[in-house]
C-alpha cells in the first residue's frame, strides 16, 4: 500500500466510524429523549396517553393517599390546573405535599398520570429546575420558596390578624 | 488573622502566577537559564502559598470563625469535626480553592521533578500552567472568594443538612479533581510544544507518566463517585447519566484515548498532530466539566442568567483557553513534521480504531449533555436525556472497541499479523463461545443481548490473559523459565493486562446487575418474611435508638438461605430533629461479588414498614473492575521507562539492569 | 500589628522566590545546565531499553534493528536540533525581572489584597467567643442558643414549648410546626398544643387550611370540645370549603360560649358577620380589615383590652422586658385603670428587683411617664 492508499483506509475508516455515531445519535434523540410539562402545559397540549414525559410541580397539599401495598395517588398543581398521578413504590425521603415533585411516565386512558419514577431531588431550600422555571414563568414564584413551602399563593397575610388575636 | 493571612496567601500566589506566566517566556526567548528557572521557584512557591491559603480555610472551618461568610453558610459549631474539614469543599467558593490548590500541586511537581525535561520546554510548561493558574485565581478572588468576612459575626452557621455529612462525599471530589486538573499539564505541555514548534517523541514519553497520574485519580474518582451514589441515594442505582457524572466521564473518554496516542506517538513518533489535540481536548473537557457544574448552568438556565457573574467568568476563562490553544494549533500544525508510516493493519492501528471509538464516544456524551441545554437556550422547550440515549448511543460504540482490544496488544508495530493475532486469541475466543452457551442456557429471563455482553467481557478478560501468557511463553518453554520472563516483563506490560481485564471485569458487573438484579418492593410487618433471589429475609422488628443529634428507626432483617441462618441487616431511617429531615441508610450484605441491599421507606398506619429489597448479583465487579484499572496504571507508573531521561550519575551506569 | 508583619513576611518570601534563580544563576548555571534532561537522555534509553527487550527475548532481532536505526534516526535529529544555552546572561532582562519582582508583586499584592480583603477585622472563632462579655443578644441569637440545647436533648418536652412560639412570631413557620411536632411527642396530648400545631402548619400554608391543618382541629376539638381556638379555626377551614353556613353555625356556637371579656370576641364576630353577610368573594384580607375598620366603639375597647392583657400575661412569664412593663404601665393608665396599672408597676418592680441596671431603666422610664412612685 502507498503512503496515500493508507491515509485513504485511515479517514475512511474515521468518516465510517463518525457515520454510524451520528446515525445512533440522530436515532436515539428521535426516540428516547423525554420532555418535561407541567399540569397546566399538559391540559394544553393534549398528550396522547402512553406517550412518556416528565411532569412537575408542586404535590397538592392534601391529595396523597395510600392505598395497598405501597400504591400512592397524588395530585400535582402548578398553579392553574391539577393533574392526578398514580405510583407504586416507596417514595423519596424528600418528597412531601405542597413541595416541589417531578414524575416520570405516561398519561393512561382516563387521563391519570402512572410514574414509574418520582424524583423530590431536593431539600428544603431547593426546587427542581424545572419545576422552579414552570413556576417562575407562570409568575406563582416567590422569592422567599425556600423558606415556606406555599402552595396555593391565592390566600395570603390575612390570618395575620386572627392568630394574634385568638392566642 | 489566620483568614487574613489565608486571603494574603491566595493573592500573592496570584502575583507569583502573573510573574510566572511571562518571565521564562522571556527567558526561553533569550535562552538564559536564569529566566527559565524562576519558572521552577515561582511554581513551587506558588504551591506553598495556596497551600497556606487552603490549610487556612481548612482551620476557619475547623474552629467554627462564622465570620468568614464561607464559613457561616456552609458550616454549623455542630458538625463533627470530619465533616467540618470535608465540607471546606463541600461548597463552591471552597471546592474552587481546592481546584486551584491541585493545579499549583501539579505545577509544584513538574517544578520539582521535572528534571528530565530540557530547560525550555520546562519553563514552557510552568508559563502556561501558570496562565490557567492566573485565571482562575482571578476567577476565585473576584467572583468566588472564600476568605470574604461578615463584621458582625453571627453566633451559628447555617448548614447542618444530614445528607452532605458523608465520608463518600467527602472524599470522591478531591480525588475527581486530582483528575481533572491533572489533565492541566497534558494541556501545558501540548501548548509548550506548539510554542516551540517542536514536537517529537521524546515528548510523548515525558507527558505520558502525568497523564497516567491524571487518569489513575479520575478513574479512581469516577468509581468512588458512582459507589457513593449506590448505597447514599437508597435506589441502589450506580450511574445515573446525570450530567455532573457525564462531566466527569468526559474526560476519562478523552483522557484514555490520549494515554494511548501517547504510546503511538513515544514508540513511532506517529499522530503527534492527533496527540497534541487530544491533550488540548481533554483539558478543554475538564474546563467544560467545571463551568457545567460551577456555573449553575445544570440548576437553571435562568439562574445563569439571573446571577451571571460566575457563570459567565468561568465561560470566559472556557472560551480565551479552548479557543486560543485551538487557534494555535491551527496556526501551528503545518509546521509540524510527519511522523512514522504504519500499516492500517498494525498496534498503531489498533490504537488509531482505540482513539476513534473513544473519542466518537466522548462526542455522544457531549451531545447528549449539551443537546437540552442548546434546545431550552433556543426553543425554551425542555427535554431530559436520559439513560435510553446513552445505550442507544454509546453502548453500540463501545461494542467494536471492547472486541478490538485484546488484539491490539498482540499487533506487531508497523505492521502487523492479523491473522496470527486471531490464531493466538482463539482459544480465549473459544471460551468466550462456551460462556455465552453456558450462560444463554443457565439463565432465565433477562435480556437477549446479555449472554453475548458476557461473553465479550469474557474476551476481553481473557485476550489480556493470553497476551501475558504469549509473552512469558508459557505452555511453550519450561515453567522456569517463563516465570523468569515473567518477572522481566516490563511493568507497562503487566500494567496494560491488567488495565484491559478491569474493562472486561466492569463490563461484567454492568451486565450482570442491570439483567438479573431481582428487587422486593412491599410492606413488611414483624415476623414477614421476604423472597429475594433465594435468600429469606425475615423481618424481626423495629427498634428505635437515639443518636448524637437524631433518632432512628432500625429494621432488623435476618437473613438466611435454604434455612440457614446467614446474617443480620439493619438498614435505618435516620431522622434529624431539629431540622425536621430524614435519611435513609441503606443496609449492604456482600457476598462474593454480589449484594443484598435492604433501603426502607415510610411506615404506613398499620405499623408495617415499606422496604425495597435488592439481590444485586456481581454488583461489585462494576467497582472493582476500575480499581483493577488504576491498578494497572499505577503498574505502568512504576515502569522505570517513565522515569526515564534524567542522566544518571556515571558511577551507577555500567552495573547491569537487574531484572524488574 | 501582627498581621502587618506576617503579611511583609509573606510578601518577601515571595519575592524571594523570583529572585533567587536570578540570583544563583551565575554561580551554578555551568552545573544547571549540564543536569538538565534532553531529547538525547530519552532516545539513548529507548535504545537501551531495546537492548533488554531483545536480552529478555520479548522482541525478535530483525524487529530491534529496525527499531534501533529508527531511534538512532532520532537520536541523530536531536542532537543536531539540541539549542545550546547561551552562556551569555542577559544582565538587562535579569535586571527587569528583578524590578519585576521587587515592586510589582507587592504593588499586585496590595492592589489586589485593599479592596478585597478586611485587615482590620480579628479571627472570632466560636471558642473563643463563647467567653467573650457583653455580646448583645439578639432574639436571632438566643433562638439559635435554644435550638443548639435541644438539638442535643431532643427530649427536653418544656424546650420545645417554648421555641415554638418564638420561631412562629419570626415567620419560620416551618420550623414552628416541627417544634409544635415535637412539644406534642414529648409533653403529651393537649387540645391547645393540637390547635398551636394547627394555626403554625397554617402559617406555614399561607393562610389556608389544608387537610394537615384541619386534622390537627379536629384532633384539638375532640380532645376539648371548648376550645375557642380550634373551633375558630375549624370554623375558617368550612368557609374556605365553601360551606358558609356550617361556618357562621360553628362561629356562633364560639361566641354562645366564649367569655364575654375573652379578648378574641371582636375577631370572631367579624369574621361572623363577613359569611353571615352573604358576601360571595371569599377573600379575606380585606374584609377582615374593613371589618374591623366598622367595628363598634365597644368592639374595638375590647380589642384594646385584649392585646393588653396578652401583654400582662407576656411579662407574667418573662419579666425582663422593661419596655414592655412601661407599655403596660401606661397602657392601663390610658385606660383609666389606675388600680391595675398600680399593681403592674409592683410587678414590674419585684420582676427586676434583682437587677440593678434594668431597676434604673424602669424607674427614669417611670419619671417620663410623670408616674413616679
Amino acid at each position: 500500500m502507498t503512503r496515500k492508499q493508507r491515509r485513504m483506509t485511515i479517514i475512511g475508516g474515521s468518516l465510517a466510524v463518525l457515520a454510524l455515531a451520528a446515525a445512533l445519535v440522530l436515532n436515539a434523540l428521535r426516540d428516547s429523549i423525554v420532555f418535561f410539562s407541567t399540569p397546566t402545559m399538559v391540559a394544553e397540549k393534549h398528550i396522547a396517553p402512553g406517550k412518556r414525559f416528565r411532569l412537575g410541580g408542586l404535590v397538592q397539599p392534601g391529595s396523597l393517599q395510600r392505598g395497598d401495598n405501597l400504591a400512592v395517588t397524588f395530585e400535582v398543581a402548578d398553579g392553574s390546573a391539577k393533574l392526578p398521578v398514580a405510583y407504586k413504590g416507596i417514595l423519596p425521603d424528600l418528597f412531601r405535599e405542597g413541595q416541589g415533585v417531578v414524575a416520570e411516565g405516561a398519561l393512561d386512558a382516563s387521563g391519570v398520570f402512572k410514574a414509574d419514577t418520582v424524583l423530590a431531588k431536593h431539600d428544603e431550600t431547593y426546587m427542581p429546575k424545572d419545576v422552579a422555571d414552570a413556576l417562575k414563568k407562570q409568575g406563582h414564584w416567590k422569592d422567599d420558596y425556600g423558606a415556606k413551602g406555599n402552595a396555593t399563593p391565592a390566600a395570603t397575610t390575612a390570618q395575620g390578624n386572627p392568630q394574634g388575636a385568638v392566642r | 488573622m489566620i483568614a487574613e493571612s489565608g486571603h494574603y496567601a491566595l493573592v500573592l500566589a496570584l502575583a507569583l502566577a502573573l510573574i510566572q506566566s511571562f518571565v521564562p517566556l522571556i527567558g526561553a526567548w533569550l535562552r538564559d537559564p536564569a529566566l527559565m528557572n524562576v519558572a521552577r521557584s515561582t511554581a513551587l512557591a506558588q504551591m506553598l502559598f495556596v497551600g497556606a491559603s487552603f490549610v487556612a480555610l481548612v482551620a476557619l472551618h475547623v474552629t467554627s470563625d462564622f465570620s468568614v461568610a464561607n464559613v457561616y453558610e456552609n458550616s454549623h459549631s455542630m458538625k463533627p469535626l470530619i465533616y467540618k474539614i470535608t465540607g471546606v469543599w463541600g461548597n463552591h467558593e471552597g471546592s474552587m480553592l481546592l481546584w486551584v490548590s491541585i493545579l499549583a500541586l501539579f505545577g509544584g511537581l513538574v517544578a520539582a521533578f521535572g528534571n528530565n525535561l530540557p530547560l525550555s520546554l520546562r519553563a514552557h510548561v510552568l508559563a502556561v500552567q501558570a496562565w490557567v493558574a492566573s485565571a482562575f485565581y482571578l476567577f476565585i478572588l473576584i467572583t468566588s472568594n472564600p476568605f470574604l468576612r461578615i463584621a458582625n459575626p453571627p453566633i451559628e452557621g447555617r448548614d447542618l443538612n444530614p445528607v452532605l455529612q458523608d465520608i463518600g462525599l467527602a472524599v470522591h471530589p478531591p480525588m475527581l479533581y486530582l483528575g481533572y486538573v491533572g489533565f492541566s499539564i497534558s494541556f501545558s505541555f501540548a501548548i509548550a510544544a506548539l510554542i516551540e514548534g517542536r514536537i517529537d517523541a521524546a515528548w510523548a514519553r515525558w507527558v505520558r507518566p502525568w497523564t497516567l497520574v491524571a487518569w489513575i485519580f479520575l478513574t479512581l474518582g469516577i468509581a468512588m463517585g458512582s459507589y457513593w451514589a449506590y448505597y447514599e441515594l437508597g435506589w441502589g442505582g450506580w450511574w445515573f447519566w446525570d450530567p455532573v457524572e457525564n462531566a466527569s466521564l468526559m474526560p476519562w473518554l478523552a483522557g484514555t484515548a490520549l494515554l494511548h496516542s501517547a504510546l503511538v506517538m513515544e514508540k513511532r513518533n506517529a499522530l503527534k498532530v492527533w496527540t497534541i489535540l487530544l491533550s488540548i481536548l481533554t483539558f478543554s473537557l475538564s474546563l467544560l466539566g467545571t463551568f457545567l457544574v460551577r456555573s449553575g448552568v445544570l440548576t437553571s438556565v435562568h439562574a445563569f442568567a439571573s446571577d451571571p457573574t460566575r457563570g459567565v467568568f468561568i465561560l470566559l476563562i472556557l472560551c480565551v483557553f479552548i479557543g486560543g490553544s485551538l487557534s494555535l494549533y491551527a496556526a501551528r500544525v503545518s509546521s509540524l513534521k510527519q511522523g512514522g508510516l504504519f500499516a492500517p493493519i498494525s498496534r498503531e492501528g489498533a490504537l488509531v480504531l482505540n482513539n476513534l471509538f473513544l473519542t466518537t464516544a466522548c462526542a455522544t456524551v457531549l451531545v447528549g449533555t449539551l443537546y437540552p441545554l442548546g434546545l431550552e437556550v433556543l426553543t425554551g422547550e425542555k427535554i431530559s436525556v436520559g439513560a435510553p440515549f446513552f445505550n442507544l448511543t454509546f453502548g453500540p460504540l463501545f461494542v467494536p472497541l471492547l472486541i478490538a482490544v485484546p488484539f491490539g496488544p498482540m499487533l506487531a508495530w508497523k505492521r502487523g499479523d492479523l491473522l496470527g493475532a486471531a490464531q493466538r486469541l482463539l482459544a480465549a475466543g473459544i471460551v468466550a463461545l462456551l460462556a455465552l452457551a453456558l450462560v444463554w442456557a443457565w439463565a432465565h429471563g433477562g435480556s437477549a443481548l446479555a449472554p453475548p455482553a458476557i461473553a465479550l467481557a469474557v474476551f476481553v478478560i481473557l485476550g489480556s490473559v493470553t497476551d501475558l501468557v504469549e509473552r512469558v511463553g508459557l505452555f511453550r518453554a519450561p515453567f522456569g523459565t517463563a516465570m523468569r520472563r515473567a518477572r522481566g516483563l516490563p511493568r507497562s506490560v503487566w500494567g496494560t493486562a491488567f488495565a484491559h481485564a478491569g474493562l472486561g471485569i466492569a463490563l461484567i458487573g454492568i451486565v450482570c446487575e442491570t439483567t438479573w438484579n431481582s428487587e422486593y418492593i412491599g410492606t413488611m410487618k414483624p415476623d414477614d418474611v421476604a423472597h429475594v433471589a433465594g435468600y429469606e429475609l425475615k423481618l424481626d422488628g423495629l427498634f428505635q435508638r437515639q443518636g448524637p443529634n437524631f433518632r432512628e428507626m432500625i429494621a432488623r432483617f435476618e437473613v438466611g438461605r435454604d434455612g440457614e441462618s446467614l446474617s443480620v441487616m439493619t438498614p435505618s431511617k435516620r431522622s434529624f430533629t431539629t431540622r425536621g429531615s430524614s435519611t435513609t441508610e441503606a443496609a449492604l450484605l456482600t457476598r462474593g461479588a454480589s449484594q443484598l441491599y435492604i433501603s426502607l421507606g415510610d411506615v404506613t398506619n398499620e405499623g408495617a414498614i415499606a422496604v425495597r429489597i435488592y439481590h444485586k448479583p456481581l454488583v461489585l465487579l462494576i467497582w472493582w473492575g476500575p480499581v483493577l484499572m488504576a491498578f494497572g496504571g499505577l503498574l505502568s507508573l512504576s515502569d522505570r521507562r517513565l522515569r526515564v531521561g534524567a542522566p544518571k550519575p556515571a558511577r551507577a551506569q555500567p552495573r547491569l539492569q537487574p531484572a524488574e | 500589628m501582627t498581621l502587618w508583619f506576617v503579611f511583609a513576611l509573606m510578601t518577601v518570601a515571595a519575592i524571594f522566590a523570583v529572585l533567587w534563580p536570578l540570583g544563583r544563576a551565575g554561580r551554578a548555571q555551568g552545573q544547571d545546565t549540564e543536569n538538565q534532561g534532553s531529547e538525547v537522555a530519552v532516545y539513548k534509553d529507548q535504545l537501551a531499553e531495546i537492548e533488554r527487550d531483545l536480552a529478555a527475548g520479548l522482541i525478535a532481532a530483525p524487529e530491534a534493528e529496525a527499531a534501533r536505526i529508527e531511534i538512532g534516526r532520532r537520536l541523530l535529529a536531536a542532537a543536531d536540533s539540541q539549542p545550546a544555552l547561551d552562556g551569555r546572561a542577559s544582565l538587562k532582562w535579569r535586571r527587569a525581572a528583578a524590578v519585576l519582582a521587587l515592586v510589582g508583586l507587592p504593588l499586585v499584592a496590595i492592589l489586589v489584597y485593599v479592596p478585597l480583603g478586611s485587615p482590620r477585622l480579628h479571627d472570632f472563632p466560636l471558642a473563643q467567643r463563647d467567653r467573650a462579655p457583653g455580646m448583645q443578644q439578639s432574639l436571632e441569637n438566643m433562638v439559635v442558643q435554644v435550638e443548639q440545647h435541644l438539638e442535643k436533648n431532643p427530649t427536653d418536652g418544656r424546650g420545645w414549648n417554648v421555641l415554638a412560639p418564638v420561631l412562629e412570631r419570626l415567620g419560620r413557620y416551618d420550623d414552628a410546626v416541627r417544634a409544635y411536632r415535637n412539644s406534642l411527642t414529648y409533653n403529651g396530648e393537649s387540645a391547645e398544643r393540637r390547635s398551636d400545631l394547627g394555626e403554625a402548619l397554617l402559617a406555614a400554608a399561607g393562610g389556608v387550611v389544608t387537610a394537615d391543618a384541619k386534622a390537627e382541629f379536629e384532633r384539638a376539638h375532640a380532645l376539648d370540645a371548648q376550645e375557642p381556638k380550634a373551633n375558630y379555626f375549624l370554623g375558617l377551614a368550612a368557609e374556605q370549603d365553601g360551606r358558609k353556613d356550617d361556618a357562621a353555625a360553628i362561629w356562633r356556637g364560639v361566641l354562645a360560649k366564649a367569655p364575654p371579656d375573652a379578648p378574641w370576641r371582636a375577631l370572631v364576630q367579624s369574621s361572623l358577620a363577613r359569611v353571615g353577610g352573604g358576601s360571595a368573594a371569599p377573600a379575606l384580607s380585606d374584609d377582615t380589615i374593613a371589618a374591623a375598620k366598622d367595628m363598634s366603639e365597644g368592639d374595638r375597647g375590647a380589642m384594646i383590652r385584649g392585646m393588653v392583657d396578652r401583654l400582662a400575661n407576656r411579662l407574667k412569664q418573662n419579666g425582663d422586658d422593661v419596655d414592655g412593663w412601661l407599655r403596660l404601665v401606661r397602657a392601663y393608665v390610658v385606660m383609666g385603670e389606675r388600680d391595675k396599672a398600680r399593681g403592674a408597676l409592683s410587678d414590674a418592680r419585684e420582676a427586676v428587683a434583682n437587677d440593678a441596671e434594668r431597676l434604673r431603666q424602669l424607674n427614669e422610664g417611670l419619671k417620663n411617664l410623670g408616674l413616679d412612685g
